[in-house]
């Protein structure tokens, strides 16, 4: 019995004897002057007339040239793809139909991205300004539920109370951040006139051609919430990577 | 009478539109730009002109175009745009009939060429900048009496700019983080490993190389590094060509599917293992290096094994008892 026991300790060594050999080895002098003739980007061309074409396979446009005083790379040339970088909105007219008190009301709209190749991309969205009339009564963004349950432009949240009101969104599909758990998850948009940062809707870095994301947006407002025409205008920007 | 009666008709024709409801309607927006990505490199007092090509693949619509800077945003590749333009170089469109900040329209499926001129101005102090073409939707007009929000959409493509006088480039790469996530590993685990070089230099690099991963008796495999762009003075995790990907579609709360890798090992491993890295930034640039090791054990079969042994163990000197005690 005692030798089956020492066989299990033996077994279950704890991991925090073994030490931590992390050996990261820089070999970089204090200062690197590089010739551009050096750094892959036909530099040794930079001062003559000659022209070279270097195509990336399929892609539209690429290709590097250099002439005189430039040399120029376009396209991303570790990628061989004939799909260019492309952004759609299936719906851009998101319409709430009229908002009753305490009645959430939400619309979607889908975001798609295709690119080819192992592309890198990123949508961000930012609203410009909060939801409001043109006397500039307000639907606050939301807060979500409150106390355990309070979102911010970076963190969703649960937003399932009747009683919590505001103006926000929440994600489903590919590529989205993880904290949009589930359909509950909420998070305010970054508002633009608050000089805040957009929001990262979707991001991946090695995106397939068709990456696809469901934004729904939701507003629920209390009785005492002005009448009007209440509007604003979301900017969601795709862009590839460097 | 005469004019009484075409007044009448033209009234009656001319039916106020309020009367009649207004449909809402999907307007799909769907826009693609070409090249994605433009490298340039140039001395100052020069000037390029470069052809993009903008096509509508969704309903019409009208678009403006504009350039803005952006900065690395994480060490991921992503970017923030900032919302005013700065720096000193100078863009402009060659088109006759679009200027940059003047919206246009553009009908379904229909492509529309910028021809984009960049100028340096002389005396221009060397180093990077970058910026981002954009190409935004006008939100259409909102629908009176509703709370709506309207969408716009934006569609980019970088431009990376190094302005050298001499041709000479000033990059200073370091290896900031080499390792697995974790020493110890079941033998059946994806081993995630990452890798992250920073540019503290004052132009863009490119890293060309590979992880190389040594086992017990000298087997090695090498993975190679896609040589994408980092910034200058900013960091990024560079990627390899994968052994192995997680589905994270499903899995995207796990451990496992909540921090970027640059590569994913796959196998049965046991013992310990040599992850080493070269990576190189062109012909008699810097080559920097790191290593990294890690251990896999087969724990989760020893556990089976050492479980059942006991249970084994167990109902066999339980079973030696009661064979032993004829009560």
């Amino acid at each position: 019995m005692k030798k089956k026991l020492l066989i299990l300790l033996f077994l279950t060594i704890p991991y925090s004897l073994i030490p931590n050999p992390s050996l990261a080895v820089p070999m970089d002098s204090s200062r690197f002057k590089i010739e551009s003739a050096n750094v892959e980007i036909a530099g040794g061309n930079k001062s003559s007339t000659s022209y070279k074409l270097a195509d990336t396979v399929g892609q539209l446009a690429a290709g590097q040239y250099s002439s005189t005083g430039y040399v120029v790379k376009a396209g991303f040339q570790y990628l061989h793809s004939i799909i260019p970088f492309r952004f759609s909105i299936s719906d851009i007219n998101i319409a709430f139909g009229t908002l009753v008190p305490s009645t959430p009301s939400t619309a979607t709209t889908n975001l798609t991205v295709y690119f080819g190749g192992a592309g890198q991309y990123q949508v961000t969205a930012i609203e410009e300004g909060p939801l409001k009339t043109q006397s500039l009564n307000v639907i606050p963004d939301t807060s979500c539920d409150g106390g355990a349950n309070t979102c911010n432009e970076s963190l969703a949240k649960v937003w399932s109370s009747s009683s919590a009101y505001g103006f926000g969104y929440g994600m489903s599909g590919n590529d989205i951040p993880a904290d949009f758990i589930d359909g509950t998850y909420y998070r305010p948009f970054p508002d633009r006139t608050s000089a805040e940062s957009p929001a990262t809707v979707m991001t991946s870095i090695n995106v397939g051609k068709n990456r696809s994301s469901t934004v729904t947006f939701k507003t629920n407002i209390s009785s005492i919430q002005p009448a009007g025409s209440y509007q604003t205008i979301i900017n969601f920007v795709a862009t590839p990577s460097y | 009478m005469k004019l009484k009666n075409i007044l009448l008709t033209i009234l009656f024709l001319a039916i106020p539109y309020s009367l009649i409801p207004n449909p809402s309607h999907a307007q799909q927006v769907s826009l693609s730009l070409s090249p994605p990505l433009l490298e340039l490199f140039i001395k100052p007092g020069k000037a390029i002109m470069v052809a993009y090509k903008l096509d509508n693949l969704g309903d019409p619509t009208f678009l403006n175009l504009k350039v803005l800077p952006f900065e690395a945003k994480d060490n991921l590749g992503n970017i923030r745009i900032k919302p005013e333009f700065e720096g000193p170089v100078r863009f402009s469109l060659d088109n006759a009939d679009l200027t940059l900040d003047q919206p246009f329209f553009l009908k379904t499926n229909d492509s529309q060429q910028i021809l984009l001129r960049i100028r340096i101005p002389e005396n221009i102090t060397d180093g990077d900048y970058y910026y981002s073409l954009l190409a935004e939707t006008i939100p259409p007009t909102s629908s009176e009496g509703i709370g709506s929000a309207r969408a716009k959409a934006t569609i980019g493509s970088n431009i990376l700019v190094t302005i050298s006088n001499s041709g000479n480039i000033d990059i200073k790469p370091k290896i900031a983080l080499f390792s697995t996530r974790g020493r110890l590993f079941d033998s059946s685990d994806k081993i995630p490993v990452v890798l992250t070089v920073v540019n503290k230099g004052k132009n863009m690099m490119k890293p060309e190389g590979q992880i190389s991963l040594k086992g017990n008796f000298g087997e090695t495999i090498k993975y190679d590094i896609i040589s994408k762009n980092i910034l200058a003075e900013s960091e990024r995790m560079i990627e390899a060509t994968p052994s192995a990907i997680i589905d994270c579609e499903n899995l995207r709360t796990e451990q496992k599917c909540l921090f970027p890798t640059s590569l994913i090992l796959s196998g049965f491993f046991i013992g310990k293992y040599n992850l080493s890295t070269e990576i190189r930034f062109g012909e008699n640039s810097p080559t920097i290096f790191g290593s990294t090791i890690f251990y896999a054990f087969p724990f989760k079969i020893m556990s089976g094994i050492i479980l059942a042994s006991l249970i084994i163990v167990f109902i066999v000197s339980r079973h030696s008892r009661e064979d032993g005690n004829p009560d």
